[in-house]
């Protein structure tokens, strides 16, 4: 298997273009992930190079809007971790959600949607899912129209089957989406009360008043320096006493994390922020 | 002169890697990074394998954190690990590698791209091909190139596959290996 690569002073020069020709700042995008999300675009594209992406990505503004979705990872699966989705469908929601109309969920850096498909069925099968709303926000545009109209990938079906079975061992998947010929699609109808905001790199424009926020997986791909900016965001997002959900393998050590939040689950690595 | 080990491996590799672990003495003067295939759905208990008999403290990795000598940081169930330029790990959920993730392929690539010439990498026992290329990569970056002697493996598709595609400077048994790796300072 033979992949394309291209350097670091190519991928650097790539970054300069995006941010002087859109004012997009990919600098503190992790360096390996960006470069290669780059080499993953100029070889779907079949590109000749460095600087044949760069040509094209200058010129035609549509390429770019497609390199945006490309920046989004939709390669995880529906309830991945189906340690951290029994917990939350066993007690934790129905304690913060109940009798709490216009409960605010925020998902940051929505790539696949399937966190929040996910976080939807959990709600639908106990009966709270008229309680919340949901904020979802992406780079993408083309991303964010993807998730509106419910499309995956029905290669993935097996994956999420096996994982909704770890949670619901009397139920199916199937019972949320359609599959015809090979177009798979959730049923959108889980995500009426959903707000759509296409986020630059660095937004300003974030939600207040959240009481929890889903946030696996995804500052990964950032270093430290946009960790550390998107972690103030989340943390003035978020009400007092509000709860936060990262990936397994993420962290909040270093973030000041004992002043600022309370640990609710170690190794699901939920947090509730405190209250004063 | 080394700054870093990675090791990959899959089918019949567990043996060897605790066996290789379990030789390296407390002040081991390197980082030790261990892409290993496992079960996506068993996230606890194999670094608590690995560990039993480790005396170099073996963690599944935070993103971005720094590594450091003389520890062993494998790749967590169902994520790939890369090494950032700055000597971090950084974790991603990105698609699997010859149906891998972790991917032992891109582990290697990116610590000889952060690590160049500076680094060993060594291929052991496994069932798929996953490793070749990033160990071809790891040697064209100048790094020092390993595979486990086919013939002392459980299953010898992936050091095979290794051997094919790149002129590695040493087949080893697992004891050959142990031995050079306590030759270094």
């Amino acid at each position: 298997m033979n992949r394309y690569e291209i350097g670091i002073v190519d991928t650097r020069n790539i970054i300069k273009t995006l941010q002087d020709v859109y004012d997009y700042d990919f600098k503190n995008y992790a360096l390996t992930f960006f470069k290669r999300r780059v080499e993953r675009s100029i070889q779907k594209h079949s590109l000749r190079d460095a600087a044949a992406f760069i040509k094209k990505i200058t010129q035609e503004k549509d390429f770019f809007e497609i390199f945006l979705q490309e920046m989004c990872v939709d390669t995880t699966e529906m309830f991945r971790d189906p340690s951290v989705w029994r917990l939350l469908n066993e007690e934790m929601l129905t304690e913060l959600i109940s009798n709490k109309p216009n409960f605010k969920i925020w998902f940051p850096e929505a790539s696949s949607g399937e966190e929040l498909f996910s976080l939807a069925i959990v709600l639908k099968k106990i009966n709270l899912l008229n309680n919340v709303k949901f904020v979802v926000s992406s780079l993408s545009e083309k991303n964010i129209e993807k998730i509106q109209n419910g499309a995956f990938d029905p290669k993935k079906i097996e994956t999420n089957d096996v994982n909704f079975k770890r949670i619901y061992s009397d139920a199916n998947l199937s019972d949320f989406y359609t599959l015809k010929s090979d177009e798979a699609h959730w049923d959108t109808s889980l995500i009426e009360n959903t707000k759509f905001i296409k986020q630059n790199i660095i937004f300003d424009d974030y939600p207040k008043g959240v009481k929890l926020i889903l946030f696996r997986n995804k500052m990964i791909y950032f270093n430290q320096i946009l960790q550390e900016r998107f972690i103030k965001i989340i943390y003035n997002s978020l009400v007092p006493g509000g709860h936060l959900i990262i990936g397994n393998n993420e962290q909040i050590d270093y973030w000041n994390s004992d002043k600022d939040y309370t640990v609710v689950n170690k190794s699901e690595s939920i947090y509730k922020k405190k209250l004063s | 002169m080394y700054k870093a080990v990675v090791i990959g491996g899959s089918a019949g590799s567990f043996q060897v890697i605790t066996k290789i672990l379990n030789s390296l003495p407390k002040n081991f003067p390197l980082p030790v990074l261990l892409s290993l295939h496992r079960l996506k759905h068993v996230r606890s208990g194999f670094v608590e394998a690995l560990s039993i008999k480790s005396k170099i403290p073996i963690v599944e990795p935070y993103d971005k954190e720094t590594i450091k000598p003389g520890k062993g940081y494998l790749a967590p169930s169902n994520y790939h690990m890369y090494v950032e330029l700055n000597k971090r790990i950084a974790l991603s959920t990105e698609e699997p590698v010859n149906h891998s993730r972790p991917s032992i392929d891109l582990t290697f690539e990116t610590a000889a791209q952060a690590y160049r010439d500076k680094i060993i990498g060594i291929i052991l026992s496994g069932a798929n091909r996953d490793g070749a290329y990033g160990l071809k990569k790891l040697k064209q970056l100048g790094g020092t190139a390993i595979v486990q002697d086919p013939e002392e493996c459980q299953v010898r598709t992936m050091t095979e596959a290794s051997l094919k595609l790149t002129a590695v400077d040493h087949i080893f048994t697992t004891q050959q290996i142990i031995n050079f790796l306590l030759k270094l300072k």
